[in-house]
């Protein structure tokens, strides 16, 4: 597949556009990742399909072999892994505080010592997730910029 | 396994310092006329050894719940006792003063394994303290930006 980059006027909206001969789920993978790069993710509830901004997602968790974004009351699948979301998400906000959860740290009220040398982050939506042991230093260097 | 060993490392240097004192606590109730070598500088060292090997023999990678934690906690603390008593009175013969010993031992590891996690925990409730005040400078810093 060859890339082209084409430079446009500053008056005229950014736009990527996608030859190819069908829509198959290569193309699908593209248009994810460059929606991901956007702010958004898809997601699913049930069969529905929603544009989900990453800016709504207070953590993403794995569990088994699928995916969940939970936002304040709602909780969305990804067809996405979790490396995944790794990958392209510590440009922004988030950080992985354990082995299966990805945290948004704008969603963060405070961090709590628990037992072990975890830590537990208190949500603006009053739930808490575990900061494990081993991730504590990856954290806090994220968080000091 | 790092940040295992670093943990165990803290505990241990702190079950050292409060192995010493209840040695003279103990000491000086129970057999203030016992005088000692300089070996006794060694005992703190090797009871406080002898204490983090339940920590790293009953460990997991895994994410324990809180419930879970406290339950391992227990264990821990109930091998240590096993382990110190048998180092301690193993060879002992059993009578009064013996089980007195024992018991008087095994409620300095209780205060004592509650101390140090006392004290780990209000080092972790530092730490949690200042990053939360680097998460506040974070967020501040990220809505600037937007």
């Amino acid at each position: 597949m060859q890339i082209r980059v084409k430079i446009i006027q500053n008056k005229e909206t950014e736009y990527i556009e996608i030859g190819c001969h069908r829509h198959d789920d290569r193309v699908d993978e593209i248009i994810r990742s460059v929606k991901l790069h956007q702010g958004s993710v898809d997601a699913y509830s049930g069969e529905s399909l929603y544009q989900i901004p990453l800016s709504d997602i207070y953590y993403i968790e794995a569990v088994d072999d699928r995916t969940y974004l939970y936002l304040e009351n709602e909780c969305y699948e990804s067809r996405r892994r979790l490396y995944e979301f790794e990958e392209i998400l510590p440009e922004r906000s988030f950080v992985r505080i354990s082995k299966s959860i990805i945290v948004n740290m704008m969603k963060i009220v405070a961090i709590r010592p628990a037992l072990n040398g975890r830590f537990l982050c208190r949500l603006k939506n009053d739930e808490n997730v575990i900061i494990s042991r081993k991730y504590v230093p990856e954290v806090r260097e994220k968080l000091r910029g | 396994m790092k940040e295992r060993i670093r943990e165990a490392a803290g505990s241990y240097f702190i079950s050292v310092t409060l192995i010493n004192a209840a040695m003279l606590i103990l000491g000086s109730l129970l057999s203030p006329q016992q005088r000692f070598g300089y070996e006794a500088f060694l005992y703190p060292l090797v009871y406080g050894l002898i204490g983090i090997i339940p920590s790293l023999i009953i460990s997991t990678d895994k994410e324990l719940s809180v419930k879970q934690a406290v339950i391992r906690k227990v264990m821990q603390m109930l091998l240590i006792i096993v382990l110190l008593l048998a180092f301690m009175f193993g060879d002992d013969p059993l009578n009064r003063q013996t089980i007195f010993m024992a018991a008087a031992v095994a409620l300095s590891v209780v205060i004592i394994y509650i101390l140090v996690n006392v004290i780990m925990w209000m080092l972790d409730a530092r730490t949690a303290k200042s990053m939360t005040e680097d998460l506040k400078r974070f967020q501040q810093g990220h809505e600037k930006s937007i």
